[in-house]
C-alpha cells in the first residue's frame, strides 16, 4: 500500500510506443528463423511461442500499470479526496478499468489463437494465424490509447504532489486570498512559496517543515478560500477544503485586519462562520496579520465584535480539549512583513498541537504498552536528613577565577568584531604560533618547489635523521674503503686503484639503474629502443664515449645527423650542449625541458620508510597506509604501461596502424583483426 | 507554480542558458539530417519499419500536394451528352420499345433458374479434398484409413451431437467450430458480430455444405435481428444471407459481407 509516495509509479507509455515496445521485444527475444521443411510440431510450437510471449508481455506491463496506480479506497482519505478533486475519481477508475479489460481481452485472444494454432498444418497457415493474433492484440491496445495518455498525465502530476504525511504533526494555514499565509510560511520554514499581490497566487498545497522542542512539524499552506456555497467551489479551493477536512492538524485562521487584501473583516468573519464545522476537534488559533498597517486596537467597533466572536469560537474549541482558557492562546497578532509576533504564533500553534496529541495518546489504548516500559527509579530516602550538594570551597574559588579569566581574556573573534566584523578585518591566525624562533611566525611557506610538493619532503625530525644517515654512510664507506685495497692480498698501483674505483663506480651505477628498471617494470611502458624515451642514446653521448677512447667523433656525428629524423621535419629538442664533461661520463645532466618531460620514477632519496604514518596525513596505521599506497599504484599501473601521461590522456599515437589496414581479409572485418 | 515543479521553477529563477535558443534551433535543423542518416544506416527489421513509415509520409505528402494543386489548375469543361442523343449515322433507325416491363421478381426467378447469383465473390479458388480433409489412421495397427478430420472452419448447429465415435467418418474438431461471424453491411459500411444460423451453400460441393464446412465464398445465413430490418409488409427480418470473404482457418475468424 502506497502511503504518500507517488513518485515510484513507472512511466505509462502511449498506445503506439507500447505496441512498438512489445512487438520489437517479441521479435528480438524469440527465435526468428523457421523453414517450410521443419516438422509440423516444430512449426506450430515456434508460432505458438510468439503468440504466448507477446501475450505474457502485454499482461505483465498492463498489470504493473494497474498495480502501481494507487487505489483510491486504499490510501489515506486525505489523498483519496485530493486525487478525486484533482483528477475526478470516476474518470480515473474508468481508465484503470479499461486497462484491466484490455488485459483480459488480450489473454482471451491469445488463448483462442493458440488453440487454433494446434490445427495448423502448413507454415503459411500458422504464420497467418500468428499475424492475426498479434494484430488483434495490438488493436485492443490501440483502442485504450486515450486512457493510457490520461493515466500518464495523472502520473506526472501525482509524482509532483507535495509529500504530506497525514499522520504526523501538522499545522494548517487557511484564510482568504492575499491575507499573508504564504509570507508566514516563508518566514518560519524554508519553503519558497511565491508571494504576489494578486489573489490566488498559491494554487496548490505547499509544504514546509519547522522545528519546535526538538520535534519536526509540517506546515501546510493552502490556497485562499472564498466565501461561496460548497457546490460552487473550484478545484483550487477544493484542495484547501480537503486538507481542512481530513488532516488532524492545528489550524491557523488568518485574518487581514487592515483590509489590504481587498476583503473586509466582515467577509472574512463570514467565511470563518461557514467553515467552522471543519474546525471541530482541532486546535484553532485566529491570527490577525498585517498589524503594521493597522494595529488590532485601532479597529472599529463592529470589526472588534466580529473578531471577538471568532475568538469565542476558538476558545470553545480550546476549552473542549484541554481546559486552557487564556485569551492569548487563541487570538494572536503578528506582522509577516516586520516579523513581529511570527515566532510567537508558531510557538503557540506548536504547543497547542503537541498538548492535544499527547492527550490523545494518553487516552488511547496503545499508551499502556509504552507506559509499562517506562520506569523512573527514585531512590527511597532512608531517613529524613537533608543531604545537599557538597563542593569544596577551593574548587568553587577556582571556578570563579577561571570564569573571570575567561571573561577578561580577549579572543580573536572579539578583536575581529571590534575592528569592523568578518569582511573588514582579517584575523591574524599566526599570532599565537609556537615556533623555535619567533621571527618565523610571519614567514610564507611555499607549496610547490621545482615541480614537487614541498609537504612531501617536510619532516619535523629531518635534522635528526640526516645525522643518523650520515653516520651510517660514514661507517659503510669506511668499511668499503677498507675492503677496497685488500683485493688479492697485494697492493695496487695508484693507476690501478683509480681504474678500480672507476670500474666499481660504473658497476654500481649500472646495478642501480638495473634495479630501478626492475622495480618500476610493472608500471613502465615498454618502449622499443628506437624511440629512446629517456634520451640516452644521443650524439653527445656517443661523441663523449669516442673521445674518451681517443677517437675523433666528428665524422660519426655528422653521419648520424644526416640520417636523423630532423630531415623529415620533426621538431627535435636540443641535446644538452656546451658541457665540460671530461669528468662526468655517466652523469647526464639534461636541460630543464628534458628533465621536466621525463618521468621520474625513483629520483628522490627516501628519508622515511614508506609504511610510516605521518600524523596529519589522515591514515590510521601503517597497514592502512600500505594498502592505500598499493591501491594508488594499482590504479596508475595500466596507464603507465600504455605510456599515458595521466588520466585525461586519450591520445591515440597512430590513427591508422599499418597492421590493421594492410593485407587481405580472409576472415573478419577490418575493425577487428 | 506547484511546489513540485522544480524544472519550471529553476527556469523561472535562473533563466535559460545564454545560447539556449541557438542550440534549440540548430538541434531542430540537425534532426532532418540525423533522421536521414538513421534511415540509411539501420539494418534489419528496424530499417524496414523506418522505410515503411517514411513511405507512408511521402505518400501522404504527395496526396496533400496534389490536393492543393487541384484548385489552381484549369480543365476543359465537357458538354454533357443529352439523353437519347444518337450519332449521325444512326439517325434514320427506329427505336424498338419493349412492350412489357419485366418486374423485379420475375428477373430474380429467372436468375435463380439459371443458377446465377449476384454475389460479391462470384468465383473462388476450388479446394481439393486432400486440402479439406486429413486422413486419420485408426485401428489397433493404425492401418484403417477411413476416417477423415476436417481442417477448415466448420459450423455445427446448437443441437448437434456427434455420432458414436466408432462410426463417425468425418471428425469436426471443436477448436475449428465457429458460431459467430463478422458481417459487414455493404451500404452502411459497418461490421457487426452476428450469430451464424447455418451454412447455405459451399461452392466446393454439396458434401461440404452438408458437413457445414465454411470456406472462402460459402454462403451462410446469419441472425440479423440486432440490425432491426423490417420487410415492406411489416414483418421483422431476422435471418439473412452473407458471403464469406476471407479464409477462416488462416485468420481465426469469419468475415462476411451481407447480401442485401
Amino acid at each position: 500500500m502506497v502511503q504518500y509516495n507517488f513518485k515510484k509509479i513507472t512511466v505509462v507509455p502511449n498506445g503506439k510506443d507500447f505496441i512498438d515496445i512489445i512487438l520489437s521485444r517479441t521479435q528480438r527475444q524469440t527465435p526468428t528463423v523457421v523453414h517450410k521443411g521443419y516438422a509440423i510440431s516444430r512449426l506450430r510450437s515456434f508460432y505458438m511461442r510468439k503468440v504466448k510471449y507477446t501475450q505474457t508481455n502485454f499482461h505483465e506491463k498492463l498489470s504493473t500499470i494497474i498495480d502501481e496506480f494507487p487505489r483510491l479506497g486504499d490510501i489515506h482519505p486525505f489523498y483519496g479526496d485530493l486525487l478525486h478533486v484533482l483528477y475526478n475519481k470516476d474518470h480515473y477508475k474508468l481508465a484503470l478499468g479499461q486497462i484491466n479489460t484490455a488485459r483480459n481481452l488480450i489473454g482471451k485472444i491469445a488463448k483462442d489463437y493458440v488453440k487454433l494454432l494446434k490445427y495448423g498444418d502448413s507454415l503459411y497457415r500458422c504464420k497467418c494465424l500468428k499475424v492475426a493474433a498479434l494484430g488483434r492484440m495490438c488493436t485492443v491496445l490501440k483502442r485504450i490509447g486515450p486512457s493510457l495518455a490520461y493515466l500518464e498525465q495523472v502520473r506526472q502530476h501525482m509524482a509532483r504532489l507535495p509529500s504530506i504525511d497525514p499522520n504526523t504533526r501538522t499545522i494548517l494555514i487557511c484564510g482568504y486570498p492575499n491575507v499573508g499565509k504564504s509570507s508566514f510560511i516563508n518566514k518560519i520554514t524554508r519553503a519558497d512559496v511565491d508571494v504576489q499581490p494578486y489573489a490566488f497566487t498559491t494554487k496548490s498545497l505547499f509544504v514546509g517543515h519547522t522545528d519546535y522542542k526538538y520535534l519536526r512539524y509540517q506546515v501546510i499552506d493552502t490556497p485562499g478560500i472564498l466565501d461561496r456555497p460548497f457546490e460552487d467551489r473550484n478545484i483550487i479551493e477544493m484542495c484547501s477544503i480537503t486538507a481542512l477536512a481530513h488532516l488532524r492538524a492545528a489550524i491557523l485562521f488568518f485574518l487581514d485586519i487592515s483590509g489590504s487584501c481587498g476583503y473586509t473583516i466582515a467577509q472574512q468573519a463570514a467565511l470563518f462562520q461557514s467553515i467552522k464545522s471543519l474546525f471541530l476537534n482541532k486546535p484553532l488559533i485566529v491570527v490577525c496579520n498585517k498589524t503594521d498597517l493597522q494595529p488590532l486596537d485601532g479597529l472599529s467597533e463592529d470589526d472588534m465584535k466580529l473578531v471577538n466572536e471568532m475568538k469565542a469560537d476558538a476558545l470553545k474549541t480550546a476549552i473542549g480539549q484541554g481546559g486552557e482558557g487564556t485569551d492569548a492562546d487563541v487570538l494572536l497578532t503578528m506582522s509577516a512583513l516586520t516579523e513581529e509576533g511570527v515566532i510567537a504564533v508558531k510557538n503557540a500553534a506548536c504547543e497547542r498541537l503537541l498538548n492535544q496529541r499527547v492527550e490523545i495518546k494518553m487516552k488511547s489504548k496503545k499508551i499502556n504498552d509504552c507506559l509499562n516500559r517506562f520506569h523512573v527509579a527514585v531512590p527511597k530516602p532512608r531517613d529524613q536528613k537533608e543531604r545537599p550538594v557538597c563542593i569544596p570551597p577551593a574548587v568553587l574559588e577556582a571556578k570563579a577565577k577561571q570564569a573571570a579569566a575567561e571573561e577578561k581574556r580577549k579572543t580573536e573573534k572579539d578583536l575581529e568584531e571590534e575592528n569592523g566584523g568578518a569582511g573588514v578585518y582579517s584575523m591574524n591566525l599566526r599570532k599565537h604560533y609556537i615556533l623555535a624562533d619567533d621571527e618565523w611566525k610571519e614567514d610564507i611557506l611555499p607549496e610547490i618547489l621545482d615541480g614537487h610538493n614541498v609537504y612531501d619532503f617536510i619532516d619535523p625530525d629531518i635534522l635528526q635523521r640526516v645525522e643518523e644517515l650520515e653516520r651510517e654512510e660514514g661507517l659503510r664507506q669506511a668499511e668499503d674503503e677498507e675492503d677496497d685495497f685488500e683485493m688479492d692480498g697485494t697492493e695496487l698501483t695508484p693507476e690501478q686503484q683509480e681504474a678500480l674505483i672507476k670500474i666499481r663506480r660504473k658497476k654500481s651505477v649500472l646495478i642501480n639503474q638495473h634495479r630501478i628498471k626492475k622495480s618500476t617494470a610493472e608500471s613502465r611502458p615498454i618502449v622499443p629502443r628506437k624511440f629512446d624515451k629517456d634520451r640516452q642514446f644521443t650524439t653527445e653521448r656517443m661523441g663523449r664515449e669516442l673521445s674518451s677512447r681517443g677517437l675523433d667523433p666528428s665524422l660519426a656525428i655528422n653521419r648520424m645527423r644526416s640520417r636523423s629524423a630532423s630531415r623529415t621535419g620533426r621538431k627535435r629538442e636540443r641535446s644538452p650542449e656546451g658541457r665540460d664533461d671530461g669528468m662526468d661520463i655517466d652523469d647526464d645532466t639534461p636541460s630543464k625541458k628534458q628533465r621536466l618531460s621525463r618521468s621520474r620514477s625513483r629520483s628522490r632519496s627516501v628519508s622515511r620508510p614508506p609504511h610510516e604514518v605521518v600524523p596529519g596525513e589522515g591514515l590510521r596505521d601503517s597497514a592502512q597506509k600500505i594498502k592505500a599506497i598499493k591501491l594508488a599504484k594499482k590504479s596508475v599501473k595500466k596507464r603507465n604501461k600504455n605510456a599515458k601521461r595521466g588520466e585525461a590522456d586519450r591520445v591515440i599515437p597512430t590513427l591508422k596502424p599499418k597492421h590493421l589496414y594492410t593485407g587481405k581479409r580472409p576472415k573478419g572485418k577490418t575493425d577487428r583483426r | 507554480m506547484p511546489q513540485g515543479d522544480y524544472i519550471e521553477r529553476s527556469i523561472k529563477e535562473n533563466g535559460r542558458r545564454l545560447d539556449y535558443e541557438e542550440r534549440k534551433r540548430k538541434k531542430a535543423a540537425r534532426e532532418v539530417h540525423k533522421h536521414s542518416q538513421k534511415a540509411q544506416k539501420t539494418l534489419g527489421i528496424k530499417g524496414k519499419i523506418i522505410a515503411k513509415k517514411n513511405y507512408a509520409e511521402k505518400a501522404q505528402m504527395k496526396r496533400t500536394l496534389a490536393m492543393h494543386e487541384e484548385s489552381t489548375s484549369r480543365r476543359k469543361a465537357d458538354d454533357n451528352v443529352q439523353e437519347g442523343a444518337v450519332p449521325a449515322y444512326l439517325l434514320d433507325r427506329e427505336n424498338t420499345a419493349r412492350a412489357k416491363i419485366l418486374s423485379n421478381t420475375i428477373k430474380q426467378k429467372r436468375k435463380e433458374k439459371a443458377g446465377k447469383w449476384d454475389v460479391p465473390l462470384p468465383k473462388v479458388r476450388p479446394v481439393a479434398e486432400d486440402e479439406m480433409f486429413k486422413v486419420v489412421r485408426t485401428g489397433k495397427r493404425k492401418t484403417k484409413q477411413w476416417k477423415r478430420m476436417v481442417t477448415k472452419a466448420t459450423f455445427v448447429g446448437p443441437g448437434f451431437t456427434r455420432k458414436p465415435p466408432k462410426y463417425e467418418r468425418f471428425i469436426r474438431p471443436t477448436g475449428l467450430r465457429f458460431t459467430k461471424a463478422h458481417v459487414t453491411h455493404p451500404e452502411l459500411k459497418c461490421t457487426f458480430n452476428l450469430e451464424i444460423i447455418g451454412v447455405k451453400k459451399n461452392p466446393n460441393g454439396p458434401m461440404y455444405t452438408s458437413l457445414g464446412v465454411i470456406t472462402k465464398g460459402s454462403i451462410i445465413e446469419v441472425n440479423v435481428s440486432e440490425l432491426g430490418l423490417v420487410t415492406p409488409a411489416g414483418k421483422v427480418v431476422w435471418g439473412k444471407y452473407a458471403q464469406v470473404t476471407n479464409n477462416p482457418e488462416n485468420d481465426g475468424c469469419i468475415n462476411a459481407v451481407l447480401l442485401v
